[in-house]
């Protein structure tokens, strides 16, 4: 296959654990370029792993993680950090930090010890709060915002990034649904908008197929379905992958598969 | 949004908060400085003081300033900047104000190391010191690794060494001679008394070798604060800079340590305070830098004021530094993290 036609970011049979267990076993996968994947599953499938791998924050035992047809882990970690950019789960803050000095630091692999400011900093900052929507909010504490706001500021880090790639474990988690919504309307924005190509492990299916343009099902750190909405939340699938029985209908007002448990 | 300021090639943003933050940390300094400078036991004008600094004034004056009290204000600055540095250094780095040096037994390594290196070579008291600490930290480290380091666990791994090794330098110091003894009884408690120019000189030569790699440090350390996923999603490669910290927090301990003894709390405190003072969420180095001098400083003044006993700084330091780890140990169990 030549450069041209292979996505960006893909895993070639990469086998991932911890110390006895095995998490991911020789697991092959691509995500599609200027595409929204959300990767689901039953808790325990995997799917963090799997994140986590794709953005070398944990080894792999076999198999490699392919960013531009390289291996990530033989490329310089602050290179890897300006195409790809990862939000972990209930990410952490130390306490009085201000949602400026957060979005701030996600231009760290653009900077050095030496060039720790520059116009293109503030340009690229400026930009990702007015993205996430957060203008008004940049000298506000951390901990003083809401739920929702407090997610849109890490997004806003992650953009400061400038990333080509985006990849998000559960960004919805703790939000209440209208939350939810706005954050993956946001999401789904910034990759029709801005090109970025996005790769989330989300919880809710329904969620997932509302959202996404691709969807990777996970079970037992195997991919069990991949592809469009409408080809892998159906009701074989939810029962191979969740044992849940359930009927699929077609959502009226978006035409996207939703799921209606038995 | 946001100011920078350029220095040749060196762009960082302007804050002005931590700035002033350091220009009132430094008076204050200047400030005990020159009261400490004037004061004692031969109490000398603001005028004879100057005088006898730029070398015009009586001999004995300028004796006891240029001999004496210099030395000493130098000796503690040097000390207490050192120990404030690795300080905040390592407890941002394990993102807990618990895990300072002098908390997690570096300090008191490095001390057992020095005592030995006395005790069996008449010398040697740096090469000793940074041995002590070194091993400490390896040590620590050891025992507290499961497949990774969790700072709580490594915190109280640390101040079981920490106990052990203070131990181990009571039991060095029954095996010398009374006289030997007596005089290392004082050091252990952190002590200034005495101060030869070479111990200043010492010091500040440390501090001027170290404390680039620690502003180079700064700078991903400020983002190390985070998380570890966070940080290395940034670019940042952890173990490598890890390694670094520790390494550095060990070389100013063992600096500090060798020329003022194991002064308690002055690490622990410094960062804290130096984050309060700058509202900022990094390591805040340079101010943690100032707050240790500065309460090496007045612990040194304090104990000075206090007259016939010549009590070692230590004992103020700590007198200072017990409530603030109270404090902080309030603060922890009530986020419900210890």
């Amino acid at each position: 296959m030549s450069q041209r036609s292979m996505n960006r970011l893909r895993a070639e049979e990469i086998s991932v654990g911890y110390p006895g267990r095995t998490v991911l076993d020789a697991m092959s996968l691509d995500i599609p370029d200027g595409k929204v994947t959300a990767i689901v599953g039953p808790n325990a499938c995997g799917k963090s792993t799997l994140l986590r791998a794709l953005a070398r924050l944990i080894p792999t035992q076999g198999g490699r993680v392919l960013l531009d047809g390289r291996p990530i882990e033989k490329q310089r970690s602050r290179q890897v950090a300006r195409r790809l950019a990862i939000l972990p789960q209930s990410p952490a803050a130390p306490e009085g930090l201000t949602v400026l000095d957060l979005v701030r630091r996600g231009r760290t692999p653009h900077q050095s010890v030496l060039r720790q400011w520059s116009r293109a900093d503030a340009e690229a900052v400026e930009r990702a709060l007015s993205l996430a929507g957060l203008e008004g909010l940049s000298s506000r504490m951390l901990d003083t915002l809401s739920g929702g706001q407090r997610q849109r500021a890490w997004i806003a880090m992650a953009l400061a990034q400038d990333p080509e790639l985006l990849l998000l474990d559960e960004p919805t988690t703790y939000l209440d649904l209208p939350r939810q919504i706005e954050l993956l309307a946001l999401i789904r924005q910034l990759n029709r908008d801005a090109g970025l190509t996005v790769a989330m492990v989300l919880h809710d299916v329904n969620l997932a197929a509302r959202f996404a343009d691709h969807i990777v099902a996970l079970k037992d750190g195997k991919v069990r379905r991949q592809g469009p909405p409408a080809e892998v939340v159906t009701a074989e699938t939810m029962q191979e992958v969740f044992s849940l029985p359930c009927t699929v209908i077609r959502d009226p007002v978006h035409g996207r598969p939703h799921v209606i448990p038995a | 949004m946001m100011r920078a300021v350029r220095i040749g090639p060196v762009c960082a943003p302007l804050r002005p908060r931590p700035l002033a933050a350091s220009l009132g940390l430094s008076l204050c300094l200047a400030a005990l400085g020159l009261a400490a400078l004037a004061w004692g036991g031969y109490p000398l004008s603001a005028g004879e003081t100057w005088q006898a600094a730029t070398g015009r004034g009586d001999a004995v004056a300028a004796m006891i300033v240029l001999e004496h009290r210099l030395p000493r204000i130098l000796t503690a600055i040097g000390a207490g900047a050192a120990l404030g540095l690795a300080g905040a250094m390592v407890q941002t780095m394990l993102r807990n104000p618990l895990a300072a040096p002098d908390i997690i037994g570096f300090v008191a390594g490095a001390n057992a190391g020095a005592l030995l290196a006395a005790l069996t070579t008449g010398g040697m008291i740096v090469g000793g010191a940074l041995a002590g600490g070194a091993l400490t930290a390896c040590a620590v480290v050891a025992l507290a690794w499961r497949g990774g380091l969790d700072a709580h666990r490594l915190i109280l791994v640390g101040v079981g060494a920490n106990l052990t090794l203070g131990a181990t330098a009571d039991l060095l110091l029954s095996f010398a001679d009374e006289r030997t003894a007596a005089d290392m009884a004082r050091w252990l408690t952190g002590t200034l008394h005495a101060r030869s120019p070479e111990d200043a000189a010492l010091a500040w030569a440390g501090l001027a070798l170290l404390s680039p790699a620690a502003l180079w440090l700064g700078f991903p350390l400020g983002r190390m604060a985070l998380s570890d996923d966070l940080a290395a999603g940034l670019g940042l490669r952890l173990a490598r800079l890890r390694l670094a910290v520790a390494a550095l927090a060990v070389a100013l301990v063992a600096l500090a340590v060798s020329v003022a003894g194991p002064l308690p709390f002055v690490a622990f405190v410094s960062g804290p305070i130096a984050r309060r003072l700058t509202r900022c969420a990094g390591p805040a180095l340079a101010a943690a830098a100032l707050t240790g001098a500065t309460v090496t400083l007045g612990a040194d003044l304090a104990a000075r004021m206090v007259p016939t006993f010549r009590l070692p700084a230590g004992v103020f330091a700590a007198m200072a530094g017990a409530p603030v780890l109270v404090w902080l140990l309030w603060i922890e169990a009530r986020r419900r993290r210890l």
